[in-house]
């Protein structure tokens, strides 16, 4: 399933640079089809670190005026992608910093992280999913945002650990080291017991 | 901080199960967690764990497929042309 990092815009070699150098003169609808391409992604980036699909939406409006305003500040020294992505991660750690300001809630993220099981298990199984898809939902809400985005990023994204590192803004041992915490807390949230039975 | 009766293995395997399966570890770190996961049930089912857990979480990605909103992009449109050229420090 995994993992489309680095560019994805499909068309001949060099588009993706050419739509660059047409936004950062300014064109809007080339804006539009270079991050367009990224995103569904880029959205569903945001709505599982944040959990909430009507946050996730505002803050995603963010991110594309945010890159739209420093497009002609983007130097290619990684890749288009990446630079959104990071940007993306800025916009989501600021929203989730607001939110902590704010008198607690209700718990995010676990009804919007879920999926539907598939059809293809039995009924049984379907349900011993979905519950481990709430729980797991669960329990990356409560992560800190730091080691949340390391786990999104590498476990769920299936971004190697460099490019994980790299959008994190981090080295690659700080970021080994935030998402060996965030398992081992994900699954200690979880237990072995639910993980062996219903995973695999 | 461990508990009584279990070994330096079985603490340094527990923190490790992670980097074991990230295929972090040298292989005598690798043997090391090899050996006490065979004897010790606990990490037998942890390695077990974290393996279900990370098939689990890439299980998520399944969501992908949901599209953006189809307003992802009406701030740039309301900022224009020259909103790119009017913010440098964002």
């Amino acid at each position: 399933m995994p993992p489309p990092a680095g560019p994805h815009v499909p068309g001949p070699a060099g588009t993706e640079a050419s739509l660059i150098a047409r936004a950062q003169d300014g064109d809007v609808s080339a804006f539009e089809r270079l991050s367009g391409a990224y995103a569904g992604r880029l959205f569903m980036l945001l709505l599982r670190l944040l959990g909430d699909r009507s946050e996730a939406e505002d803050v995603a409006q963010e991110v594309m005026l945010r890159a739209w305003q420093a497009i002609t500040g983007f130097r290619g020294q990684s890749s288009y992608f990446t630079w959104l992505y990071r940007i993306a991660l800025n916009e989501a750690n600021r929203a989730l910093e607001k939110r902590a300001r704010r008198p607690a809630g209700v718990p995010i993220g676990a009804d919007e992280l879920q999926l539907p099981a598939s059809a293809a298990h039995e009924p049984t199984r379907q349900a011993e999913i979905s519950e481990l898809r709430q729980a797991l939902g669960q329990a990356l809400a409560q992560l800190p945002p730091a080691l949340r985005t390391a786990i999104v990023l590498r476990d769920v994204e299936g971004f190697s650990t460099q490019e994980a590192a790299e959008i994190a803004g981090v080295s690659q041992a700080a970021f080994k080291s935030r998402l060996h915490q965030a398992r081992l807390r994900v699954r200690a949230a979880i237990g072995d017991e639910v993980l062996v039975t219903t995973g695999g | 901080m461990g508990e009584p009766g279990r070994s330096a293995d079985h603490q340094w395997s527990q923190e490790h199960l992670s980097h074991y399966v990230e295929g972090e570890l040298r292989p005598r770190a690798r043997r090391r967690l090899d050996r006490h996961a065979r004897d010790c049930a606990d990490c037998g089912r942890g390695l077990r764990a974290m393996r279900d857990l990370l098939h689990a979480l890439r299980g998520l990605d399944a969501l992908a497929g949901t599209a953006a909103p189809a307003t992802i992009f009406d701030r740039v449109r309301l900022a224009g042309p020259g909103g790119a050229a009017s913010s440098q420090n964002a």
